[in-house]
């Protein structure tokens, strides 16, 4: 049981400060902050960064497999130095990719490309960053549930993979009862595939801040957390530098920096707040809901980043333009795609564009497309009979996908689909928090599976996927295992002629 | 003021039953003797909902949900029993069997006080064999005297680290690594001798596998072990204790379950596992009065006292009441330290008087 006083959340900088997982160093941070020993050692095995620091890491996701990360790590291995192979980056747009012990990019590919500047768009990559917080002072303005009708009519859904309406989530927070309540930053951007809020906290980092200012306005909070993947460092400084520069429009609201340690499941909402508290970050039963029940047991609003980054150009516009923006579904969409395309990079089209769409955006096709992942791993694979079918939240949903992160991977028919099953299986299971049985043994019995069938090319290898991923489905905890299966189910459903064994 | 939980009435299969605000599904599906399995559930400890055992459907609820943890709502409709529920339950154990320790008939092998997955594989049956993961475990623990951890029959259910930490306030182990490799483990996977454990036991008492287990206790197979209830004479606190016993010899210390006696389900290290002292040759039967030979010899409890009360009163009149003290031990309830103190003060006329536990 942690001290009165226990200092918790300082547990996670004091690890990586001390080292990460050696010995002696549960025992030192436990001193310095008041929790036990046993606790901290819990926290620093569960993250990838503080229980292997110090070591080059090279991604082994699937479009840096696909552009041939397996040469990076080869080089390492013949040098004898010591690297990890993680599964994913976050720099799908630049595979393959390798970084250093302190997470800057040595080895990567052409850099990725974005939408060029164009100020009808609500995020605009490409245009100059605006620090003059006119949106804030607009808001400030304006009657709140104003403000509410505008949001509403915007149809804003988050952008960070659920597609959940951001006006219910903003009314909540601000209904609790008076007391503390907390705005949350979702940049733990980890779905492989996905890597827009990167782009965007490097390119605009100041729509961020202050979308972020107008949520912690308009819900009553005076702090707020933007939590960021670990591996981001150049998004780090860009919002460190973007955060002194606007302190003076944000009236004393206190913007704090938290950076992650390795772990995609802390993408999932309650892990990032568990991540906060300095804890392991498994995820927490919902009911309840963070906005009632969230960090630190208070009302907590949590967003994506892009979600947030919307916000300004809704207030200044309005919410009708921002949703006649959308095709199928409101608004504009940051796409990232990567894979077998000519420009891979994060692009800016109405929601609701295709496949073919986005990739003419990207320049075109490398070689016969043949399968696609539309929203990161956790939305399985897609036949090219999808390729004049919306990217939008619903209509994926219908074809057994999902538009999640809108991390979309283009596979090429040079790529065997039980190969590319299997970095993905091999991507969740090194990811499930392993709290809960079905995705902690399921995870690991559906890469078993595919690994069985690639090497012995025996159909009875797979015979138990479906009742797998039902299970999974059905009995895990959170969105991780519920979608793990479904890159092995997708595959062998739409390709099934690549399952058929030897 | 306390507010009165307010009634309220929901369907659980098919029958109406009453509940009051606050209360979970678990609890109204045990009070209606609905057979609901589980694995992390245990009243001392908040629930933590992730072994899965008792997900049971919930109408309005995309997926299956934990009764332990989900709160009940008036005019709810509850299916323990639907066939969505047992092909969950059967596929579930199919499972963890694939993820544990296996005797020569395919069942979670039997280890400690019994192991209730197993239990569940025979009650509710399972769905395919599946093969086994051998899922790389990386941490264990050292020796101790006292506390055998067997990862490979362990579930991960957690009441082992809650207990530690919610019960007990001594945080000694930890769920520690991710994924297929989580274990329980110690800071630095040090030996438990070497942490703030204070070998209660606490935690082999809550484990649903016996994956912990006592270790003076391994090699007795529990079905053959038979259980009188005694009381614990380490100290005057009276825990109630299960001494488990074979050919009349204390093999293995139990608590009743919690909720029962004053201990609640809880023993110290002194209770659970030091039970050698029972058979111990060194223990004293009956009384001894050391004779003139300077040997000790065998008496009556009468011929005993009466020569304690007089070697006493010898040195009383002797060298006077102060020359005399009396220390009762730790082992004494509060009646007999209040005797203690009444035959020093009263009897013998000295205030010297003391308790070994009082500093
Ligand atoms: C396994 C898992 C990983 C997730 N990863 C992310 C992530 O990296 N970034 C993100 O914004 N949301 C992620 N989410 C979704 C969040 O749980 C949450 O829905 C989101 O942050 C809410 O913000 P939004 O409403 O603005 O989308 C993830 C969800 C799951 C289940
Ligand atoms: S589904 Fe997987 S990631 Fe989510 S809580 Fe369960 S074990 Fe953890
Ligand atoms: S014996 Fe008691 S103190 Fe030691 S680990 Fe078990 S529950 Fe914790
Ligand atoms: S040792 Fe027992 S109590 Fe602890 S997690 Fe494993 S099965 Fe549960």
């Amino acid at each position: 049981m942690q001290k009165h006083n226990a200092n918790r959340p300082a547990v996670m900088d004091l690890l990586e400060h001390h080292g990460g997982l050696a010995p002696g160093v549960s025992a030192k941070v436990s001193e310095e902050t008041g929790v036990p020993e046993a606790d901290i050692y819990g926290v620093v095995s569960f993250y990838t960064l503080l229980a292997k620091p110090g070591v080059a890491r090279v991604c082994q996701g699937i479009s840096c497999a696909m552009a041939g990360s397996d040469a990076l790590a080869d080089a390492l291995q013949a040098k004898g130095e010591p690297y990890e192979k993680v599964s994913c980056l976050g720099y799908c747009d630049q595979a393959p990719v390798q970084i250093d012990k302190d997470m800057e990019l040595t080895k990567h590919g052409p850099r990725g490309s974005i939408t060029p500047d164009d100020p009808a768009l609500p995020i605009n990559l490409g245009g100059q960053d605006d620090a003059s917080y006119s949106a804030l002072k607009a808001f400030e303005g304006m009657d709140p549930d104003a403000f509410l009708d505008q949001l509403q009519g915007s149809g804003l859904q988050g952008r960070g993979g659920a597609g959940f309406p951001a006006w219910i989530k903003w009314k909540a927070v601000r209904n609790e009862p008076i007391g503390t309540r907390y705005v949350v930053v979702n940049a733990d951007e980890g779905e492989p595939g996905t890597f827009k809020d990167r782009e965007t906290m490097l390119r605009r980092p100041h729509r961020l801040i202050e979308g972020l200012a107008i949520a912690c306005k308009y819900v009553g909070a005076t702090t707020a957390y933007i939590y960021l993947r670990g591996e981001f460092p150049a998004p780090r400084r860009a919002l460190e530098l973007a955060l002194a520069k606007a302190r003076p429009h944000l009236g004393g609201l206190d913007i704090r920096l938290t950076m992650g340690h390795g772990a995609y499941i802390c993408g999932e909402e309650t892990a990032l707040l568990e991540a906060i508290e300095g804890k392991r970050g498994m995820p927490r039963l919902k009911p309840p809901y963070p906005t009632q029940v969230g960090l630190f047991g208070e009302p907590t609003l949590i967003n994506n980043v892009e979600t947030l980054a919307c916000v300004p150009e809704i207030v200044l516009r309005g919410g009708d333009w921002f949703k006649n923006l959308g095709k199928t579904e409101a608004g504009s969409k940051l796409y990232c795609i990567s894979g077998h395309v000519e420009k891979a990079g994060v692009y800016e089209l109405p929601l609701g564009a295709t496949l073919n769409e986005l990739v003419q955006a990207a320049g075109g096709y490398v070689g016969t497309p043949k399968a696609f992942s539309p929203g990161g791993a956790s939305s399985g694979f897609l036949p090219m009979e999808h390729a004049d079918t919306p990217l939008d939240f619903k209509g994926l949903t219908k074809v057994g996908s999902m538009l999640g992160s809108a991390g979309v991977v283009v596979l090429n028919d040079t790529v065997d689909m039980a190969a590319a099953v299997r970095w993905q299986q091999i991507f969740f299971e090194d990811e499930s928090c392993g709290q809960c049985a079905p995705c902690r043994i399921g995870c690991r019995m559906q890469r078993q599976a595919i690994d069985a069938f690639i090497e012995s090319g025996d159909v009875a290898s797979l015979e138990h996927t479906e009742d797998l991923h039902w299970e999974m489905e059905e009995g895990s905890i959170c969105g991780l295992g519920m979608v793990a299966s479904l890159p092995l189910l997708t595959a062998q459903k739409h390709f099934p002629s690549e399952f058929e064994g030897s | 003021m306390t507010e009165t939980p307010t009634e309220l009435t929901l369907t659980l299969d098919g029958e109406q039953v009453h509940a009051k605000d606050g209360e979970t599904l678990l609890d109204v599906c045990r009070r209606a003797g609905k057979e609901v399995p589980t694995l992390c559930a245990e009243d001392r400890v908040d629930p933590m909902g992730s072994c899965r055992m008792c997900l049971v459907e919930v109408e309005g609820q995309r997926r299956l949900q934990p009764s332990c943890a989900f709160k009940v709502q008036a005019g709810q409709v509850v299916q323990t029993a639907s066939d969505k529920v047992k092909r969950h339950r059967q596929l579930l154990l199919s499972m963890y069997l694939a993820d544990h320790e296996l005797d020569e008939d395919d069942l979670p092998r039997e280890r400690g006080t019994g192991n209730q997955l197993r239990q569940h594989v025979l009650d509710h049956g399972t769905g395919p064999k599946l093969p086994a993961i051998n899922a790389p475990r990386e941490y264990r623990m050292e020796n101790n005297p006292y506390i055998h951890f067997d990862p490979e029959a362990c579930v991960l259910c957690n009441l082992c680290v809650r207990y530690c930490d919610e019960v007990e306030a001594v945080s000694a182990i930890t769920l520690a690594g991710r994924g297929a490799k989580t274990t329980i483990a110690t800071a630095d996977q040090k030996g438990l001798l070497d942490t703030t454990c204070e070998m209660c036991g606490g935690c082999i008492a809550v484990c649903p596998t016996g994956a912990m287990t006592e270790k003076p206790s391994l090699a007795s197979d529990f079905r053959e072990e038979e259980v009188v209830r005694s009381t614990c004479n380490f100290c005057g606190v009276g825990c109630q204790v299960n001494l488990h016993t074979q050919d009349n010899k204390v093999v293995r210390v139990t608590s009743p379950p919690a909720g029962e006696t004053v201990n609640d389900g809880n023993l110290c290290i002194k209770g659970r596992f030091s039970m050698e002292f029972i058979q111990h040759e060194d223990r004293l039967t009956q009384p001894l009065v050391r004779g003139d030979d300077g040997a000790l010899h065998t008496t009556t409890w009468e011929n005993a006292l009466k020569v304690a009360a007089q070697g006493l009163m010898g040195v009383k009149e002797k060298y006077g009441a102060d020359s005399l003290g009396f220390i009762s031990s730790s082992r004494c309830t509060g009646e007999e330290n209040y005797l203690l103190q009444k035959l020093s003060r009263a009897a013998f006329g000295t205030n010297n008087c003391h308790q070994c536990a009082a500093t």
